[in-house]
């Protein structure tokens, strides 16, 4: 067996307009299941999935709000997002889902993780 | 085969934002594989320091011929060796 | 006439909608399984209606399953040697499926 990988998978799409999205969650869920390490990033559009307050069943979607808080209970180690893309598109503090860190995206941050994979 | 910093896996076609973050992202020791629509890169022509190279079935499907350029048209078994060359591994 | 009326399902078994779900359906569903339905087996059921509630979501496998029983009702019950016991087969998507929710998504 190999070390264990720390694997980023990066968000950069908007929720609800596809399916790439959900299927990284998915994935990120799979690889915390086996014990491996993982955290999800979310940058450009793909931070508005990290806006409270989410009434996805206005458009018969399931909440991506909801679904992200079942993250820490699978194992998933961060939920991380770029400050700068949280500031484009209004995301404060007062509308921000609690469990999220912001951070700055800078070779420091990617260069924690060897395996690095965009979702979609 | 010399050692990898990051393996960039880029599949998307140039003009897509992330083609383009791919690029602006390749360091010095990196080495870049363009696979899938990214192959299409070399219709457009490549312009990097870097390693370089593009898999081979990708751009024949595409009618994509071998470029006189430094890319190294490589098969499956060559990018898996590209993979496990590379210390970190982005798939963009 | 029976005096339950089945909620729609699909191919699997699954219910097309998880808040067509009560108890007797539930009941039914495991008739289908030759289950029959103990307190320990509706301790599961309600668990997953519970977490499916918050999260929207089924535990998407079933090494996630057993990952969240654990996390909600201890390593005696979060184990998947208990969790076979109870619902046989793949024991998320059995689970799942009496509990009325959507079909686990990595589970063959």
């Amino acid at each position: 067996m190999s070390t264990p990988k720390r694997t980023l998978i990066i968000i950069d799409q908007a929720p609800y307009g596809s399916f790439e999205g959900r299927e990284a969650l998915d994935m990120a869920f799979s690889l915390a299941a086996f014990d491996q390490t993982v955290s999800i990033l979310f940058s450009g559009p793909g931070v508005n999935w990290l806006r409270k307050g989410q009434l996805a069943a206005d458009i018969h979607q399931k909440s991506v709000e909801k679904n992200l808080a079942a993250a820490p209970i699978f194992g998933v180690q961060a939920l991380l997002a770029n400050a700068a893309d949280c500031e484009l598109f209004n995301l404060t503090q007062d509308n921000l889902l609690e469990q999220v860190e912001l951070v700055k995206l800078t070779p420091e941050l990617t260069g924690q993780f060897n395996h690095i994979t965009f979702a979609g | 085969m010399a050692p990898i910093h990051t393996l960039h896996i880029l599949n998307k076609t140039p003009g897509h934002q992330r083609h383009e973050a791919c690029l602006a992202a390749l360091g010095p020791q990196d080495a870049l594989v363009l696979i899938e629509n990214g192959v299409l890169a070399l219709a457009k022509g490549l312009d990097t320091d870097v390693a370089c190279y593009a898999l081979m079935p990708d751009a024949s499907a595409r009618g994509i011929e071998d470029p006189a350029s430094e890319v190294t048209m490589v098969s499956f078994d060559d990018m898996v060796a590209l993979t496990s060359a590379a210390e970190n591994v982005i798939s963009w | 006439m029976s005096d339950l009326t089945m909620p729609e399902r699909n191919n699997e078994g699954f219910l097309e909608n998880a808040w067509d779900w009560n108890d007797r359906v539930a009941e039914t569903i495991a008739e289908d399984d030759g289950l029959e339905l103990t307190e320990k087996h509706w301790e599961i059921i309600r668990f997953l209606r519970t977490f499916y509630a918050e999260y929207e979501v089924s535990p998407p496998s079933n090494r996630l399953f057993v990952k969240a029983v654990k996390e909600a009702l201890g390593e005696e019950k979060g184990n998947s040697i208990y969790l076979m016991q109870l619902f046989p087969g793949t024991p998320a998507k059995t689970a799942c499926r009496i509990a009325g929710l959507p079909r686990p998504t990595n589970c063959l």
